[in-house]
C-alpha cells in the first residue's frame, strides 16, 4: 500500500527507575512483534511536538506516596494543564496510559489517572483503557502490565494491521534476539594515567556522570563531604527499634542550610562484597576504564569518552553500582538466560524472565530482596559481560534524610536522626538497610568522608513569628527539632511564636527520642510550654491495651488547636508515609468542621485544601 | 569647550598634493547629512608613503580619503584606517575622475572590506561640483561598532523544552478537576484468592491452610536435615531460585546433597 512502517513512541517518567524499566519493556515487547518503538523521558521529549505524532503513544508514569509525580514530569505536565490548549489540540494522537503506583495509599495511581483524563480532553483518542500497576499485588506493577500490553497489542492490530505486518502474536523467539547493551567500556593500559591527580569529589563526579543511573546524572558531584563526629543511639535496649543520633562536621567546604532541608548521602559498600561481586564476574578490580552510551545508526563513536579520564573499576563499582542491597529487575534474568551455560539453570532463568514464572521471581527476587550478587552465586554458570552489568546492576543511590539540627543553633554541623533498618523476608533471611547500617557501623574516629548533597525538601524554613502546629512521630521528629532549636536561639534576642509539637512512639521509657530537649522546653515559659500558647503531647502507641496515636492526641486538643489555626499558625507533618499522614490530616478535618460549627466534613477538607495552598500545611514522609 | 568635546574629528588624507578644506566640506556634506559647518577636519596630503597617523586608536569619527591613483589608499593604510576610527565609525574613499574607473571600484572595495569594514556602499559622485578637481565614485563603510578585545555573551540556544518558566503565572487548569469521585475513594486492595497474601492463616481458617502450617513447623530443619541434606526433587541443593514454595531448605545457601550445610562466613553479617 505504500504507507510507511508504523512506530510507536513510549513516553515515560521515572522517579525510581520503575517506569523506566517498565517502559523498555513494552519497547522491546514491541519491537520484538516487528514494531520499532522509541523509548524516551518526558523531560527529554519536545512536548509542543506531542501533536503532530500521529503514531501511537503510550505513557508511563509513577506516582510517590504522596500522589506526587516524577521530578522528570512536573514541566511536562505543566505545559500538557495550559488552558489555552484547548479541546482539539490532540486530536491525531492516540494513546495508552500505563501507570506505576502503590493502592495503599490515598492517592493511588493520581498521575496516571490524571494523565489519562487531560489526554482525553486535549482530544487525544485512547487505544485501550488505562493500566495501573499496584505495588500492592501479588507480583507487583507486572501482574498488571503483561496483560495490559497483550491487550494493547491487539487492539492496535485491529486499528491498523500495519503496526505489526505479521501479527500482534508472531514473537521473534527470545533466545535468537539478543540486544545490544546500551554502554560500552574501554579498558585503558594503566601506564598513561596519572590518577593520583584527582581529588575525591572529581572521582565520584567522574564515576557518577559515565554511569548509566540517569536519575542522578544532573548532579554528580557531591555539595561536599560530611564527616561523623557523634553516633548515639537513642533508643533502649529494649526497644524494637534501633534509632540514631549522628553529628557530622564539614570536611572543607561548609554549605548553608536552612531547618527541614534534606542531605542525601552516599552509602559505602562493603569492600569484600564488592571484591566478591568483581571476583565472581571475572573483572580485574585494578584494571582502568572509561564507559560511554555504545555508538548507534544515528551517532558515531563518542567522542566524550575517549576525552574521559579512566577510573579504576573497582571504584566505579563501588560508586555506582548496586551489588549488595537492591534487587535486580526481571529484565536481567533475561539477559542472564543469554549467558547461562549450564542447562537447568538457562530453563530456569527463561522461566523466570516469562509471564508464567513471573510470580515466582516476584517471591525469588524482589520480596527477599536479593542482591545481584545472591542472584549471580545462585546461577553459577552465568558469565555475563561488564557492559551488560554495567547497565543493568541498579543504580547506587544516595540516600535522603531530613536534618535534624539547626544552622543557628549547630553552627558547622549536621545532625540526623536514623532508624537504623532491618527486616525478616518471607523466607526468614535477614536484611538490612544498606545506608542506615552503615552508618550505624561507622565510629567518629575513622574519620570516614561521606559524599553529599542538600537539597530543599517539603518542609519551608518557617518565620519565627509564624505560630507552629507540628506533628512528628517516631523519626519524624527529625526536622522539629531543628525548628524548635533554632527557635529557642532566636528567642534569646526577640519574641518568638509559640510552636504545638505532638510527638509519638511505642513506648515511653524505650524509644521517647530526644525526651530531655522537648520537656526542657515545654517547661513555664518555653515555647512548648501551654502558658505561652504552645503544648507538648505525646501519644504512648503502646504503653496501654488501646493504641493511642497522635491523631488521637490532635483531637483530644481540639479547641488548642483550632484557637492557634486561627492565630494563623502552619501545619507541618513529618515521618512515616504509610498511614500517618492521612490519619493527621482526617483529625485536623474533624476539628475544623466541628469547631465551625458543626460544618461538613467537604467544607473543612476545601479548607484545609486551602491552607495547603497557601504553604501553610505542608507534609513530609517516608517509608 | 563643550562644542568642541562633542565636534566630529575628520581626518582627511589624500595621495594628491593639495586637498582644499572647501572641497573636503563638500564631499562630507554629499556624503553624509549629519555633518555639521563647524568641524575642522584634520588634512593629510602626499599620504601615500604613510606609514603610521599621527592619531590615537579609536580617536576618529570619519575618515574621507581621496584617491587619485589607484594604489592609494594602500592595504596598510587601510589599515590605518580601521586603527584609528571609533567603533562605528566611517570611511569613504573618493576617486578622482581620471581615466580608468570599472576595476579600481572593485579593488578598493575590497581593501576596505579587508581591513575589516563592514557595509561598503558604492556612490556615485559625478554630479558633486568642486573647485579644483572632479570625482567618479566613493566607496563608504562602517568599522564594526565594537572595539578590538571586547566580548559579549553567546546566547544560549533556547530549547523548547524548557519553554514553560516554572513560576510563571500562565493560565493552568486545576489539576485536581481531573480526578473522578472514584478516584477519590480510598483504593482497593488487591484481592487474592483465598488467604494467600496473609502472612498466617486465618484463625477460623477453613481453606486447609492451617493444617498445611502446621505441617511445615513441623517441616523445620532437623539437626540431621542439616548434617545430610538430602532433596527428593533434587532441586533444594541449588539455592532459593530452585526451590519450591514449601522447601524446607528455603532462605539457606546452596549445597551439595549429602554434604553438611554450611553458612557462608558472612551470612549473619550485616549485609553492608
Amino acid at each position: 500500500m505504500g504507507e510507511k512502517q508504523r512506530k510507536l513512541l513510549v513516553l515515560y517518567a521515572s522517579q525510581t527507575g520503575n517506569a523506566l524499566d517498565a517502559a523498555e519493556r513494552i519497547g522491546r515487547e514491541a519491537e520484538r512483534r516487528g514494531l520499532p518503538a522509541s523509548v524516551v523521558s518526558t523531560d527529554e521529549f519536545d512536548t509542543s511536538s506531542l501533536p503532530h505524532h500521529e503514531e501511537a503513544v503510550v505513557f508511563v508514569v509513577s506516582t510517590t506516596g504522596q500522589g506526587d509525580s516524577p521530578d522528570s514530569f512536573k514541566a511536562f505536565w505543566r505545559f500538557l494543564l495550559q488552558r489555552n490548549l484547548g479541546n482539539y489540540w490532540l486530536q491525531q494522537v492516540r494513546y495508552a496510559v500505563f501507570g506505576l503506583g502503590d493502592s495503599g495509599y490515598q492517592k493511588y495511581n493520581f498521575v496516571a489517572k490524571k494523565l489519562d483524563k487531560r489526554l482525553s480532553d486535549l482530544g487525544a483518542t485512547t487505544i485501550i483503557e488505562k493500566g495501573l500497576g499496584d505495588d500492592q499485588h501479588p507480583s507487583g506493577y507486572e501482574g498488571t502490565l503483561d496483560p495490559w500490553m497483550l491487550s494493547l497489542w491487539r487492539t492496535l492490530y485491529q486499528i491498523n494491521p500495519k503496526y505489526f505486518p505479521k501479527g500482534p502474536d508472531v514473537k521473534i523467539p527470545q533466545d535468537e534476539v539478543i540486544d545490544k547493551p546500551k554502554y560500552r567500556i574501554l579498558f585503558h593500559k594503566q601506564e598513561k594515567l596519572e590518577p593520583k591527580l584527582l581529588s575525591d569529589s572529581d572521582i565520584i563526579q567522574r564515576a557518577r556522570g559515565m554511569s548509566p543511573g540517569k536519575l542522578f546524572k544532573d548532579k554528580s558531584k557531591p555539595d561536599c563531604f560530611l564527616k561523623m563526629t557523634r553516633n548515639e543511639v537513642l533508643t533502649k535496649a529494649e526497644s524494637t527499634k534501633d534509632v540514631r543520633h549522628f553529628e557530622f562536621q564539614f570536611v572543607s567546604s561548609t554549605i548553608e542550610y536552612e531547618v527541614g532541608d534534606v542531605v542525601e548521602l552516599l552509602p559505602s559498600q562493603n569492600s569484600s562484597v564488592v571484591d566478591a561481586f568483581i571476583e565472581r564476574c571475572g573483572l580485574d578490580p585494578e584494571s582502568f576504564i572509561t564507559v560511554g552510551p555504545r555508538e548507534t545508526e544515528n551517532s558515531s563513536f563518542s567522542e566524550e569518552m575517549i576525552t574521559q579520564i579512566p577510573i579504576k573499576l573497582k571504584t566505579f563499582v563501588e560508586l555506582t553500582m548496586d551489588v549488595t542491597s537492591a534487587s535486580p529487575r526481571r529484565y536481567f534474568f533475561e539477559i542472564m538466560s543469554f549467558y547461562a551455560t549450564a542447562e537447568h539453570e538457562k530453563e530456569r532463568l527463561q522461566y523466570f524472565a516469562s509471564p508464567e514464572g513471573r510470580d515466582d521471581l516476584y517471591n525469588y527476587n524482589q520480596k527477599e530482596r536479593r542482591s545481584i550478587l545472591e542472584v549471580l552465586e545462585d546461577f553459577p554458570s552465568v558469565q555475563i559481560p561488564f557492559d551488560w552489568l554495567v547497565q543493568l546492576v541498579p543504580p547506587l543511590k544516595p540516600r535522603a534524610f531530613s536534618i535534624s539540627s539547626s544552622p543557628l543553633a549547630h553552627p558547622a554541623a549536621v545532625h540526623l536522626t536514623v532508624s537504623i533498618v532491618s527486616w525478616i523476608t518471607p523466607y526468614k533471611r535477614t536484611r538490612k538497610g544498606l545506608c542506615s547500617s552503615w552508618l550505624a557501623s561507622l565510629a567518629p574516629e575513622q574519620e570516614v568522608n561521606i559524599p553529599v548533597w542538600f537539597h530543599k525538601g517539603s518542609l519551608p524554613a518557617p518565620s519565627q513569628s509564624l505560630p507552629l502546629i507540628l506533628v512528628g512521630p517516631g523519626t519524624g521528629c527529625a526536622p522539629f527539632r531543628g525548628f524548635i532549636a533554632e527557635r529557642a536561639v532566636q528567642a534569646q534576642s526577640s519574641p518568638v511564636a509559640p510552636v504545638m509539637f505532638f510527638f509519638g512512639c511505642r513506648n515511653k521509657d524505650t524509644d521517647f527520642l530526644y525526651r530531655d530537649f522537648w520537656e526542657s522546653h515545654a517547661r513555664e515559659g518555653g515555647m512548648l510550654s501551654e502558658g505561652k500558647g504552645g503544648g507538648f503531647y505525646t501519644a504512648f502507641s503502646r504503653d496501654q491495651p488501646k493504641k493511642v496515636y497522635v491523631q488521637h492526641k490532635i483531637r483530644e486538643m481540639s479547641k488548642r488547636v483550632w484557637d492557634l489555626l486561627c492565630d494563623g499558625a502552619a501545619v507541618y507533618v513529618a515521618g512515616s508515609s504509610t498511614k500517618m499522614p492521612c490519619d493527621v490530616m482526617s483529625a485536623f478535618e474533624d476539628i475544623v468542621s466541628e469547631e465551625t460549627g458543626g460544618g461538613s466534613k467537604e467544607v473543612a477538607s476545601r479548607w484545609l485544601k486551602a491552607l495547603e495552598k497557601t504553604g501553610r500545611y505542608n507534609v513530609e514522609a517516608w517509608s | 569647550m563643550d562644542s568642541m568635546m562633542n565636534q566630529k574629528t575628520v581626518l582627511a588624507v589624500t595621495d594628491d598634493v593639495v586637498l582644499p578644506v572647501s572641497s573636503v566640506l563638500a564631499i562630507m556634506k554629499e556624503l553624509g547629512k549629519e555633518v555639521i559647518e563647524s568641524f575642522d577636519p584634520l588634512i593629510i596630503t602626499q599620504a601615500s608613503t604613510i606609514n603610521q597617523f599621527p592619531l590615537d586608536a579609536s580617536s576618529v569619527e570619519a575618515v574621507l580619503a581621496i584617491s587619485k591613483t589607484s594604489d592609494f589608499p594602500s592595504d596598510k593604510i587601510c589599515g590605518e584606517f580601521s586603527r584609528i576610527l571609533k567603533p562605528g565609525g566611517t570611511v569613504s574613499v573618493c576617486k578622482v575622475l581620471e581615466g580608468e574607473t570599472g576595476e579600481i571600484q572593485q579593488t578598493i572595495q575590497r581593501r576596505v572590506t579587508l581591513a575589516g569594514f563592514l557595509e561598503p556602499q558604492c556612490l556615485d559622485l559625478k554630479s558633486i561640483k568642486l573647485s579644483t578637481f572632479s570625482l567618479s565614485f566613493g566607496i563608504k563603510a562602517k568599522k564594526p561598532s565594537w572595539k578590538i578585545g571586547s566580548s559579549f555573551a553567546l546566547k544560549k540556544p533556547v530549547t523548547n523544552l524548557f519553554k514553560i518558566d516554572l513560576d510563571d503565572d500562565v493560565d493552568l487548569i486545576d489539576e485536581d478537576s481531573l480526578l473522578t469521585e472514584e478516584d477519590l475513594m480510598k483504593p482497593q486492595l488487591p484481592v487474592a484468592s483465598g488467604c494467600e497474601t496473609t502472612k498466617k492463616a486465618c484463625k477460623n481458617c477453613v481453606c486447609g491452610r492451617a493444617e498445611i502450617e502446621e505441617k511445615a513447623v513441623k517441616l523445620g530443619l532437623t539437626e540431621d536435615q542439616i548434617e545430610n541434606p538430602q532433596s527428593s526433587c533434587g532441586s533444594c541443593g541449588l539455592g532459593d531460585a530452585f526451590r519450591c514454595g514449601t522447601c524446607p531448605y528455603k532462605g539457606l545457601p546452596p549445597f551439595k546433597l549429602g554434604e553438611k550445610v554450611t553458612l557462608s562466613q558472612n551470612f549473619l553479617e550485616a549485609d553492608i
